[in-house]
C-alpha cells in the first residue's frame, strides 16, 4: 500500500498520543476519604437550607400576625355591640353580627391559603433536605451538576438576570431547589429604588421590622434621608422639615451626624458646590442605595452577601494557582491556562505546596509509588506506565517526546522522589 | 454531619405548624358557631313583647367569647410553634458553615470577565438556549458571538455523528490534520475505521474494501496492528456483531468517537475538554473547608486574609485538578524553580540543586545523600526535568 500521508516527527508520538487522548487520571482517593469529602462540602450548603426556612418562617409569621389582627377586630366588635346594646333594636344586633359573620368566615379561607403557603414552603425545605440527604459517591457526578446550576442561578438572581434564573431552574426542573420567589420580593424593591421611588422598600423595611431593629440595620434611617434630600432638591423646604421633623428626629439619638449633614442640605440647595453635601444630590446615591438593600435582603435570609459563584471560584482558584500556572507551557487543561481564569485569580493568593506531585508529561497521571517516575540519560522523566507501553511496542525502545532522543528501556534509573 | 436529625428537628417543626394551625382553626369555627347561634337566637326574639331587646344575648356572646380567650390561645401555640421552629434553626446554625464570606477576598472582579466564563461555559455545555438567554439579559451579545458559533459547529458536527452520519466530521479532520497530527490524535483514522465498519455491518463487502483501499491505505504504516484487525472483519461482513470484533459496532465506540471529536476541537480552540468554570467550581467546594479554617484561624490570630500572598496551608486537591509536577525539596521543603531545579543523584534520591550545593559545600566534597549511604559529588548529580 502507498504510504501518503507523512509520519509523525518520531514514532514515540504515535503512543504519547493514544495514551493522551485515553487518560482519565483515575484519583487514588479511597471510599472514605471520597465519603468525608462529600459531608465537608454538605456543610458548606447552609444557605441553601437556611433560605426557604426563613422564608416560611416569614409567612408563619404573617399569617398569625393577620389571624391576631382579625380576631381582636371580632371580639372588639362583639364587646362593642355588647356595650351598646341597651337600645339597640334586634335588627341593628342582627346586622351587627352579620357582618362579624361574613368577617369571620373571611378570616377562615384566608387562613386556609394561608395554611396552603406554608405547606407549600414547608415542602421546599423537605425536598432541600431531601437533596442534600439523597448525595452519595455513586451519584456524585449528577449531583454536583445540579450543585453548579444551583450556583449559576443564585448568581444570575444577584445580578439581576431574572429570565436566565428562571429559564435554567425551568428547563432543569430544579425550582424547589433556587430561591427565585425570594428574589422576586426583592426585585419589586430594587426596580422601585432604580426607578427613585422609596415606598417599596420602606414597606418592606416595615414588613420586617422587628428583625431590622434586631441587626441595628439603618436601611430605614438612609431610606428616609433619601427622601428628604428630594424634598430638598425640590425646594421644597417647609415641607422637607416637617418630614424631617416626623421621620428623621426619631434617629437622632443614635445618628445624629449623618440627620445633621442631611439637614444642612437645606441651606446649600441641590446646586452646591460644596463637594461635602454635593454628593448627596448625586444619582449614584440612589445606586448605593440597591446596594444596601441587597445586602439587608441577604443578611435577612441568611444569604451569603457575595453571589456562591464569586465564593466558590475564589477558593477554587485559590487551591489552582501555582506559579506553573503562568509558564508559557500550561497544559490547557489547567483552567489557570486561560487569560480571563488568570484575570481573575491575580489578586488572590498561591496555593501552598508541601509535598512533591509529579504528573507524568505524556499520561497527565500522577507518579507516585504505584506508577514511579522513571530517569532517562538526558534527565527527563516520565512515568513508569507510560515508558513501559512505548517500549512494549517498539522493541524495547523509548523515545522522549520533548527531545526525541531514543534511549533503550535498561537505561532508564527509578527516581525516588520522598 | 447527621442530616436526619436535621430532619427530625424539621419535621417536629413543621408538626408544630400543623398542630398550631388545626387550633386556629378550630378557635375561629368556635367563634363563629358562637357569633351565628346569637344570631337565630336574636332573630328568634319575638318582634313585639318587654324583652325584645338582644340585649341578653349579647351579653352572653360577649361573655363566652371572652371564656374562649382566643388571643391567649393563639398566642400560646405560636410560641410553642415558635420554640420548634428556633430549635432547627439553631441546629443548622451548628451543623452548617453558617458564613462562606469569611473566605472571600474583597477584590473587584470585571463582571464581564465573569460573564463571559459564564456564556462560554454555557455554550461549551450546548446549553444554547439558556446561554443565548443569559447573554442577551447580561448584554455580552458582542463580546461572546464568535465563541457561540464556535460551538454551534461543533455540537452540528456531534449531532450528525451520533446519527452515524460522519461526513462533517471527516471533512473537520481533515481540515484540520496538522493540528491533530501535533497533537497526536489519531481522530482522522478513528473516523475512517468506524466509516469502514458501518458499511460492512451493512454487509457492503465489496463497498467496505473499497473504502479501506481509499482512506485506510494512507494509515498502514502507522498502525498495522488496528489495519489488519479491521481487513480480518471483511471475513464477517454482514454479522459484525457476531464476530470476535463485535466491540467495533458497539454503542462506546460511538461515545469514545464523539469524545475524542469534543476533545479535539476544543483543543484546537485552546480549551480544556471539561468546562473550566465547572472545574474552578469543584476544586473550589474541595478547597472550601480548608481555607474556611484557615480563614477563621488567621481573623482570631489577627493576621490578615485579605492581603497574603500565599495561602499558609496546603489545600489537597483531587488527582484529577493536578496539571503540573511541583517538586518540593525534602531538604529545603521549597518548591523546585527554574533557578533552583531539582537534582537527581546516583542513588536515586532527588534533591534541589541549592540543596546539593549546600550539602557539598558549593561542590568543593564529598557529600552524603540524607537519604541513604551513598556519597556522591555534585559532578555525578543530574538536573531534572519532570
Amino acid at each position: 500500500m502507498e504510504v501518503s500521508m507523512g509520519l509523525p516527527p518520531d514514532g514515540g508520538s504515535i503512543i504519547s498520543n493514544s495514551s493522551v487522548s485515553a487518560a482519565v487520571p483515575a484519583g487514588p482517593t479511597t471510599p472514605s476519604t471520597r465519603l468525608i469529602q462529600i459531608a465537608e462540602s454538605l456543610r458548606l450548603e447552609h444557605q441553601f437550607l437556611r433560605v426557604p426556612f426563613e422564608h416560611l418562617k416569614k409567612t408563619i409569621r404573617g399569617n398569625h400576625r393577620s389571624v391576631e389582627k382579625e380576631v381582636s377586630v371580632v371580639l372588639s366588635g362583639v364587646a362593642d355591640a355588647a356595650d351598646r346594646s341597651e337600645g339597640m333594636s334586634k335588627e341593628d344586633a342582627v346586622t351587627h353580627l352579620t357582618s362579624l359573620v361574613s368577617r369571620l368566615q373571611g378570616l377562615k379561607r384566608k387562613l386556609e391559603e394561608g395554611n396552603r403557603t406554608e405547606n407549600l414552603q414547608a415542602q421546599r425545605c423537605r425536598a432541600r433536605l431531601n437533596h442534600l440527604d439523597g448525595v452519595d459517591a455513586g451519584n456524585m457526578s449528577d449531583w454536583s451538576n445540579t450543585r453548579l446550576k444551583r450556583i449559576l442561578v443564585d448568581y444570575m438572581l444577584r445580578m439581576s438576570y431574572y429570565d436566565t434564573a428562571a429559564k435554567m431552574a425551568e428547563i432543569s426542573n430544579m425550582q424547589d431547589l433556587v430561591d427565585i420567589d425570594a428574589f422576586l420580593d426583592a426585585k419589586r424593591v430594587i426596580d422601585s429604588l432604580h426607578n427613585k421611588e422609596v415606598a417599596p422598600a420602606l414597606a418592606w423595611c416595615i414588613d420586617n421590622r422587628a428583625r431590622l431593629k434586631k441587626s441595628k440595620s439603618k436601611f430605614e434611617f438612609q431610606l428616609r434621608l433619601q427622601e428628604f434630600i428630594e424634598l430638598v432638591r425640590a425646594e421644597n423646604n417647609l415641607q422637607a422639615i416637617t418630614y424631617a421633623r416626623k421621620y428623621l428626629a426619631p434617629w437622632g439619638a443614635t445618628h445624629m451626624k449623618e440627620l445633621q449633614r442631611v439637614m444642612a442640605t437645606l441651606a446649600f440647595k441641590s446646586s452646591t458646590e460644596c463637594v461635602n453635601y454635593k454628593v448627596l444630590f448625586e444619582p449614584k446615591q440612589w445606586d448605593y442605595l440597591v446596594e444596601q438593600f441587597k445586602h439587608e435582603f441577604c443578611k435577612l435570609y441568611g444569604m451569603t452577601l457575595e453571589p456562591l459563584l464569586n465564593i466558590y471560584l475564589q477558593a477554587g482558584l485559590s487551591a489552582l494557582k501555582t506559579p506553573f500556572s503562568y509558564e508559557e507551557g500550561c497544559p490547557i487543561e489547567d483552567p489557570l491556562s486561560q487569560d480571563v481564569f488568570r484575570e481573575l485569580a491575580a489578586p488572590l493568593p498561591f496555593s501552598k505546596q508541601h509535598h512533591s506531585k509529579l504528573v507524568c508529561h505524556i499520561t497527565k497521571e500522577l507518579m507516585d509509588t504505584e506508577n514511579p517516575p522513571l530517569v532517562l540519560p538526558n534527565g527527563y522523566v516520565y512515568s513508569t506506565k507510560a515508558l513501559e507501553e512505548m517500549a512494549k511496542s517498539n522493541d524495547g525502545k523509548v523515545t522522549c517526546p520533548r527531545t526525541g532522543a531514543v534511549f533503550n528501556y535498561t537505561q532508564l534509573v527509578k527516581a525516588f522522589i520522598s | 454531619m447527621e442530616l436526619t436529625t436535621i430532619e427530625d428537628a424539621f419535621e417536629r417543626a413543621i408538626k408544630k405548624q400543623k398542630l398550631s394551625a388545626s387550633k386556629t382553626k378550630e378557635l375561629i369555627d368556635g367563634m363563629l358557631l358562637a357569633v351565628e347561634q346569637a344570631m337565630k337566637e336574636i332573630q328568634a326574639i319575638p318582634s313585639e313583647g318587654a324583652s325584645s331587646s338582644p340585649n341578653s344575648v349579647l351579653m352572653e356572646l360577649k361573655s363566652k367569647l371572652t371564656e374562649m380567650a382566643p388571643m391567649n390561645q393563639l398566642e400560646a401555640s405560636q410560641k410553642d410553634l415558635a420554640i420548634s421552629l428556633g430549635k432547627y434553626g439553631k441546629l443548622l446554625e451548628k451543623q452548617f458553615n453558617t458564613d462562606l464570606s469569611h473566605a472571600y477576598r474583597n477584590v473587584d472582579w470585571d463582571t464581564h470577565t465573569v460573564n463571559h466564563i459564564i456564556a462560554g461555559h454555557f455554550y461549551r455545555q450546548g446549553m444554547f438556549e439558556i446561554g443565548d438567554c443569559f447573554v442577551n439579559e447580561a448584554n455580552e451579545v458582542d463580546a461572546t458571538s464568535k465563541l457561540r458559533s464556535q460551538y454551534v459547529e461543533m455540537y452540528q458536527i456531534l449531532a450528525e455523528t451520533r446519527s452515524r452520519n460522519l461526513e462533517p466530521a471527516l471533512a473537520w479532520a481533515i481540515k484540520h490534520r496538522e493540528h491533530l497530527l501535533k497533537n497526536g490524535s489519531n481522530l482522522e483514522l478513528k473516523l475512517h475505521t468506524m466509516q469502514f465498519v458501518e458499511i460492512l455491518y451493512k454487509g457492503g463487502r465489496n463497498d467496505a474494501l473499497a473504502y479501506a483501499k481509499a482512506y485506510l491505505g494512507p494509515f498502514a504504516n502507522n498502525y498495522k496492528t488496528e489495519i489488519q484487525k479491521l481487513m480480518a472483519c471483511l471475513l464477517w461482513a454482514g454479522r459484525l456483531d457476531q464476530s470476535p470484533y463485535a466491540d467495533l459496532v458497539s454503542q462506546s465506540r460511538w461515545d469514545d468517537l464523539a469524545n475524542e471529536l469534543v476533545r479535539q476541537f476544543c483543543n484546537l480552540l485552546g480549551h480544556s475538554f471539561s468546562s473550566p468554570l465547572d472545574m474552578v467550581v469543584r476544586a473550589g467546594v474541595q478547597a472550601l473547608p480548608t481555607i474556611l479554617k484557615m480563614a477563621s484561624v488567621m481573623a482570631a490570630t489577627n493576621q490578615d486574609w485579605q492581603t497574603m500572598k500565599q495561602l499558609p496551608m496546603p489545600v489537597d486537591l483531587g488527582s484529577e485538578f493536578q496539571f503540573h509536577s511541583i517538586f518540593v525539596c525534602p531538604v529545603l521543603w521549597e518548591p523546585a524553580s527554574e533557578e533552583n531545579p531539582p537534582m537527581f543523584m546516583p542513588c536515586g534520591h532527588v534533591l534541589c540543586k541549592q540543596a546539593v550545593l549546600k550539602l557539598s559545600k558549593s561542590s568543593t566534597r564529598l557529600f552524603k545523600c540524607p537519604y541513604c549511604p551513598a556519597d556522591t559529588t555534585v559532578a555525578e548529580c543530574k538536573q531534572l526535568h519532570f
